[in-house]
């Protein structure tokens, strides 16, 4: 099951890679990163981890992976980044935020709405973690390569 | 044209590109700079922001000239940012005459885009997919691909109309939600939250959160705070418009249809 979602992850990635007019070449690769998000956020939830942390562990590790990309591949990390993220952001608190807005369920619109924020801050501490490691690690690669 | 000036507007122009099509405030700052070097330019001064760029090169001498870009949002290309990587890249090896690199500039402008039936195509089929991946069922999906390329569709054809930005979210985000209601009027699909979800995705603002983050990590404040208030923007913006078709899908449906 979770096999089918990461390849269906790896799929809507590359079809949103190219709404972003990714290069040609790269599209498999932007797909690897949003597939290995979804496959970390996925594993974790299923292995009772909350859906905060999951976010976080999943944005530090498809970081890692764009970073590593981009230094295999020479582009700039942005390209595997942006395109990878989309699989992770919290598009399903937004809209169950608005619904119970709208619908007036006050204690279901606090859980919601505050979930999503949390999932959002957890994929800025993920993004930033990604960056921390230094770059000498990543340079290692090319030299392998 | 002299050098400084030819070097400069070159240098200008192709952080203009990368600001327009969605880099980051610190690779554009770096780039610039590097370019700069790389043609010997001594003293330069390179200020970036979100929607603007600044620079001036050699302000003591009497080839002094400075340059001011005003750069409104654009569309994300990263394919362009790729291209500009490659040239500012073959720049620093010294490869590359000013105007050599203008020409491939231009060139980088030139490269043909993706067709439009493959990017409605990739967007229902993208849609689709998370459609699935947020819980929705095989139907569900099957019903998501022509909502999410019929919203692409209108995203286009009102951003080729000049709408504001934020009015096109609304519409966007209202007109999807407002098929996945009909689509359930019909009692073919059953989950009208995933297919809302999955068609708003392609809206929804992943990319100005990503890049506001990355500015905020390397100190650029300002810009990161731009970028963070679209995001939050285009947020609120989808929400009311799902809100608004909500509504309308109430006082018309009577309670028929139920969201």
């Amino acid at each position: 099951m979770i096999l089918i979602e990461t390849l269906i992850s790896f799929g809507a990635t590359i079809c949103f890679a190219v709404l972003f007019s990714a290069p040609k070449k790269e599209l498999p690769f932007c797909g690897c990163t949003g597939a290995l998000g979804w496959l970390v956020y996925e594993a974790l939830v299923q292995d009772g981890v909350s859906k905060v942390l999951a976010s976080m562990a999943a944005t530090a590790a498809l970081t890692i992976l764009a970073r590593c990309f981009a230094v295999i591949r020479q582009n700039p990390v942005t390209v595997y980044l942006l395109t990878g993220i989309f699989s992770l952001v919290p598009g399903a608190g937004l809209y169950y935020t608005t619904y119970y807005l709208f619908i007036g369920d006050r204690y279901q619109l606090a859980v919601k709405g505050l979930e999503t924020f949390e999932i959002a801050g957890a994929i800025v501490f993920g993004i930033i973690f990604g960056f921390a490691l230094p770059q000498r690690l990543f340079h290692r690669l090319r030299r392998g390569d | 044209m002299a050098y400084t000036r030819e070097v400069l507007t070159l240098a200008v122009e192709i952080g203009e590109m990368m600001l327009r099509n969605g880099a980051e405030i610190y690779r554009t700052e770096d780039t610039l700079k590097r370019i700069l070097e790389a043609y010997q330019i001594e003293q330069f001064d390179v200020y970036v922001l979100s929607n603007g760029i600044f620079a001036s090169a050699n302000e003591g001498s009497s080839d002094a000239c400075s340059m001011v870009r005003q750069v409104p949002f654009g569309d994300v290309n990263l394919g362009r940012i790729a291209s500009i990587n490659q040239l500012t890249r073959d720049i620093c090896s010294e490869v590359c005459s000013p105007a050599q690199a203008r020409k491939r500039l231009e060139e980088c402008v030139k490269e043909t885009p993706y067709p439009l039936w493959l990017i409605l195509l990739c967007c229902g089929l993208g849609s689709a997919g998370f459609c699935y991946l947020f819980g929705g069922n095989l139907t569900d999906c099957l019903v998501t691909v022509p909502i999410g390329m019929l919203e692409r569709a209108l995203l286009l054809f009102l951003t080729r109309q000049k709408t504001s930005k934020s009015l096109t979210n609304v519409i966007c985000s209202a007109s999807a939600a407002l098929m996945s209601s009909l689509v359930i009027g019909t009692g073919l699909a059953l989950h009208p939250d995933k297919i809302i979800i999955g068609a708003i995705m392609q809206l929804f603002p992943g990319i100005a959160l990503t890049t506001s983050i990355r500015d905020f990590y390397n100190g650029d404040y300002l810009s990161g705070t731009i970028h963070l208030i679209d995001a939050l923007l285009t947020a609120l913006c989808i929400s009311v418009g799902v809100c608004l078709s909500i509504l309308l899908i109430r006082y018309l449906g009577g309670g028929v249809i139920r969201l």
